[in-house]
This record gives structure tokens, sequence and C-alpha cells, in this order.
């Protein structure tokens, strides 16, 4: 357990020794994680990828590469079988044993965090230098953050709304504080009224909506909009129903600390301040709901 | 297992009844008036009127939620405490048989078909789930044409750990996101503001209830023993297929709409099996009332306990009601061998 622990620390700091015969920069890369192959195509190194997790669905090109099993739940054997000369994972209970089996037998192991933008700049840093890139890390980083800083320019001077961000109906689960969507909130012009709820994705109960007066719903929850439609209209005097501002947005989007964050970013903001707008941005459209 | 009353007279079904509804009317009132946010009642009457928030929260988002849990309650009571008659084992209850199982694994094909989370085709599906459980842990347990009590619980125990496995399954392969809504019935949930969905739940539990009650008298037969309720003149496999047809109904429409929530059909009945005696035409109102009230009082620790987030009230009736019943068999036990 302590091994374990001490495994994973070491590994988060920095990339393990490399195992036998891998010298260089490697050639065949393994994924274990949505927003790793995100930022690996992003750095314009998805050739590499000789294995990604069942999850992994951005960009398109992905779905040729042959999968090694879920993103908590990745197959020791199938990772192995791939030959590879790097995997690259988000740590999480359930793959803790399987970094370690595959550490054990020597595969060069990066592990990195997703949970904050801190974490989104770390990773891709990380990863350009494992895979030899620096440079390109450096530009992602660059074009990442530029990009999230337009959005933040773009309401930058308005009068910042209260929003409840949902991932899920029933039970009713929203963000929290402490992490990459809270981050984006704010970002975008917004007040997460659940960021103090004591949990990264806590479930509330419907009078806290009430309660707490959100000005603006951000709906992500995967399921039928009716769904969520039937239950925020039964709550009229919260003042995003009121107003009209439920809004829905597609869950992965936002759920995901890849380098299509900005992504997210301007879709929250374009919902939380439609005045500043006009058009609505590329991607995602939100509608009124 | 002590018996206090032997007979019970009309007066008595009648008081203990009227006390246990007053019981529940209370909770639901009580209920009402507590949460994490807090409302004022008077507030909610007088100016605001409906539109005030302490109306929406009040009558829109607390009144529907603790009467889904009277309903919910009620429904798991009753058919626990028919179950446990009929099987003649205080442990069943429709969490053990597979009978919740079958009903959640069924919910959650529904919705993976495609079926929207609102639609009626969700209960009613959890509701065939339960049937076809109960149809498959009854087949399964028959032999000659005959089914022994202890079969159907083995059989029903090894039925819920398939159940358990087809939803882990389920949300293994499904998204994080999808692993959302089956979360919903792994944990349980009785929040929800519409009405309707309450009377629906209303309707269901009515229904398995005045079924239940019309073999109440065949029940205490069946307690008793089988070859006695049979020299007694009771159609034993009707009697049962009745009473398995009824509690499916009952979970059926429960677990459609609060997920798999356990221990009311558990203990509830026991506890008032020790209380009240085994009559089943007072045993069953009053496992309905008091399933009504307990699962009420447990969701509103739910609601309150880690306030503004809020607890899977699963979590909360198998913390409260676990240690109870470990502490009930075991006196029991000591009893026995004492």
């Amino acid at each position: 357990m302590r091994r374990a622990l001490a495994v994973l620390l070491l590994a988060g700091c920095s990339a393990s020794s490399p195992g036998p015969g891998s010298s260089g920069p490697p050639a065949r890369v393994v994924s274990l994680a949505p927003s790793i192959t995100e930022i690996v195509y992003a750095l314009g190194e998805g050739g590499r990828l000789v294995g990604v997790c069942a999850q992994c669905d951005h960009p398109p090109e992905v779905a040729r590469i042959p999968r090694v099993g879920g993103y908590l739940t990745p197959s020791v054997e199938v990772v192995l079988a791939t030959r590879p000369d790097l995997v690259i994972a988000v740590p999480s209970p359930g793959n803790r044993e399987a970094v370690r089996a595959l550490e054990r037998v020597g595969v060069r192991m990066l592990v990195v965090h997703d949970r904050t933008l801190a974490d989104l700049w770390t990773s891709i840093a990380r990863v350009a230098d494992a895979l030899g890139v620096p440079g390109a890390g450096e530009r992602l980083v660059g074009y990442v953050a530029g990009r999230l800083d337009a959005v933040r320019t773009r309401v930058a001077g308005l009068a910042p709304r209260r929003v409840l961000v949902v991932v899920g109906h029933n039970p009713l689960i929203a963000v929290g504080g402490d992490n990459l969507q809270d981050e984006l909130v704010t970002l975008a012009g917004g007040v997460n009224v659940a960021a103090d709820a004591g949990a990264t994705w806590p479930t509330l109960s419907l009078e806290l909506v009430v309660a707490r007066a959100p000005e603006v719903i951000v709906d992500a929850a995967m399921g039928s909009e009716a769904t969520g439609e039937a239950l925020f209209q039964a709550l009229p005097n919260v003042p995003a129903v009121r107003a009209g501002r439920v809004v829905r947005l597609a869950g992965d989007t936002l759920l995901r600390a890849g380098p299509r964050v900005p992504d997210a970013a301007a879709a929250l903001a374009a919902a939380i301040h439609p005045e500043a707008f006009q058009p609505a941005p590329t991607g995602i459209t939100p509608r009124a709901g | 297992m002590s018996v206090r009353a032997p007979y019970l007279t009309p007066g008595r079904l009648t008081a203990t009844t009227a006390a246990l509804a007053l019981l529940l009317l209370a909770s639901i009132v009580g209920a009402v008036l507590v949460g994490p946010v807090p409302a004022s009642l008077w507030r909610a009457l007088g100016q605001g009127g409906t539109s005030s928030a302490d109306y929406t929260i009040l009558f829109r988002t607390r009144l529907p939620r603790v009467l889904l849990g009277a309903v919910v309650g009620g429904s798991l009571g009753a058919a626990g405490a028919a179950l446990q008659a009929l099987l003649r084992n205080p442990l069943a209850c429709p969490h053990l048989l597979g009978i919740s199982g079958g009903a959640a694994v069924a919910g959650v094909l529904a919705l993976l078909a495609g079926a929207d989370a609102l639609s009626p085709l969700v209960p009613f599906a959890a509701f065939l789930g339960a049937i076809g459980a109960i149809v498959i842990v009854t087949l399964g347990a028959r032999a000659d044409g005959r089914t022994t009590p202890h079969a159907i619980l083995l059989v029903g125990v090894v039925f819920n750990a398939l159940a358990a496995a087809a939803l882990m399954l389920v949300n293994t392969l499904s998204s994080y996101l999808q692993a959302q809504g089956v979360l919903f019935w792994i944990m349980g949930s009785l929040s929800t503001q519409s009405y309707t969905l309450v009377a629906a739940a209303a309707a269901y539990a009515v229904a398995g209830l005045a079924w239940l009650l019309r073999h109440a008298l065949d029940l205490n037969l069946l307690a008793a023993g089988e070859e006695g309720a049979l020299q007694l003149g009771v159609d034993v496999e009707r009697a049962r297929r009745a009473v398995f047809v009824a509690a499916s109904l009952l979970v059926g429409a429960a677990v459609s709409m609060s997920g798999m929530i356990g221990f009311v059909g558990l203990i509830v009945p026991h506890l008032l099996r020790l209380l009240l005696g085994p009559d089943h035409r007072l045993l069953l109102p009053a496992s309905f009332l008091g399933g009504g009230a307990f699962l009420i009082w447990a969701d509103t620790l739910a609601r309150t306990m880690l306030g503004p987030a809020e607890l899977p009230v699963g979590v909360v009736t198998a913390l409260t009601g676990g240690p109870f019943f470990l502490y009930l068999l075991h006196r029991d036990l000591r009893r026995a061998l004492g």
C-alpha cells in the first residue's frame, strides 16, 4: 500500500526510469485517458499512439486505434501486447494496480493529473517532454491559454452571474468546488452556486436550487432534454427558470481536462452572458431550454 | 419471536391502524418542516403566496419528496411483511429475494434502450423485471411441483447476486455520464418535484396493498406452516402466486421510482411483528404505515446531515436499520438458546 503510494507519487513527479531498450523519444505510446489522448493529438503526435482507452473518442481519427480497456479499468496484458515504450495514465483507485503492474515489468510510465487547469498545463508540458517535443508543448499551452484568455476578455467587465452546472438529473448532481469545471465557470464570468457544497460532484436537494437562486442553469447531464426541462420548470421562482436561461451543453467537452477546454469555456460564457456572444461561438451551440 | 396479542379485535385493529396513520401524518408534516434550507410555512402560506421561494421549497420540492418517501417506504414495508410470512422467514425481503434487483436491471435496460427517464415505460419495465425475477426465482426453486421457502430464499440470493453483477456490467460498459443514470438505481433517491409521479406510485401502492389484504388470512395460515394451511383449505400455490404478484407490483413500482432502497422491507415488518403480533390483517397495513414513516425520516437525515450536499437514502436506511436489525437477531438468538 505504502509502496503503491510511493510509486504513484514518484511517477507523478517525473517519468520513471526508461525501460530496457527504450532510448530516445518513444515511438509506441499508449494513452489510458481521453484527456491524454486529446493532448497527444493536439501536440501533433497522434501517429505514435498504439493503444487508447475505451472512452477515448476525440479526435475522430482515434477510432482506428486499438482499445486497451476502460479509462478506469485498463487491461495490463492488452497494454503489454501493444509493446509500448511509454504508457500515460491519470491516477485513479481503479487503475492503481494496473499502473503498478506495468511499472513492475519495466514499462516506462507517465502519470499526470487532470482535475484542474493547473493540472492541464503540467500535463501538456510533461507529455510533450516525454514525447521529446517540448517546443510543441509550449506552443500548445500558449495556444490553449490564449483561447481561454480570449473568452475571459469577452466577458470582462460584465457583472458575474450566479450559475449552477448540473451533470446528473436524478439524483441531482452538480459541479462543486475545487475542480476544472468550477474554474471554467469563474473564467466564463459566472459564480458557481454549488462551489461550497463540500464535494467535487455534490448531490443536491432541489430546494437548494431554489434557495441558491442561480441566474443561469447549465444542464450538462446525459439523458433527454425533457427530463431536465420537467425538473426545472417545476421551480418557477428560480431566476434562471423564470428568465429562460436553462442551457444544455454536451457533457463530455465540459468534463474533459484536455486541449478543448476553451470550447467548453466559450460555451459556458455564451450560456452565462449570451449578450456578449452575438452570434454564438463555433463548437457547441447552446440552446435555451 | 414474542407473540403478544393472540386475538385481533376489530377495536384493536382500528385503534392501532389509526395510531400508525397519525404517526405517518405527523412524520409527513414534521419532515416537510425540516430541510437543509430554512423555509417558513408562515411566509409560504402568507404574503408571498404561491410564487414565493418558501412556497416553492416547501410545496414544490419537499412535500412531493416526503410523499414519495411515504409511498415507497409503505410499499416496501408491506411487500416485506407479506414475503416474510409467505417464506416463513423473518430475513425475507424484496432485496434478498432479488425482486428489487430484477426491477432495477429491467429499468436500466429500458433506459439504455432509449426510453426517456420520465416515460411510463421505465416503471412498467421495472414491474416486468420484478415479476420476471419472481418467476425465475420460484421456477428455479421448484422441484416435483413444489417449492420450499428455503429453496426460494437460496435461489433468490443467487438471483440477487446475478442482478447486482448485471448492474455492474452496465455500469462498466456505459460512459461516465450514463453511469450517473445507473447510479440512481443502485443508490436510490427520492428526489422528485412531480406530484404526478407520487400519484402514480400511490395508485400502484394502494392496488398492491389491497391485493395483499385480500390474502391476509391466507398469509396467517401460511405463516404457521404450509401443511397446516393445506389442511385448513388454503389453496397454497394459488395464494402464494397472488401474494408474489402483489408484492412484485409494490416493489416494481417502488424501485422504478426511487431505485434500490434496502432494509425498509426487512426491518419494519420484523419490528412491527415483534410489537403487534403476527396477524396480517393488522401487520400489512401497519407495515405500510410504519415503512412510510421510517423512510421519511431516513430521507430527512439524508437530506440534512451533510447539508448542503446530500447522502444516498439507501446509505441511511442501511446504517440505521442494519445495526438495529443485528441487535434484534442477536437478542432472538440468545432467547432461543437461553
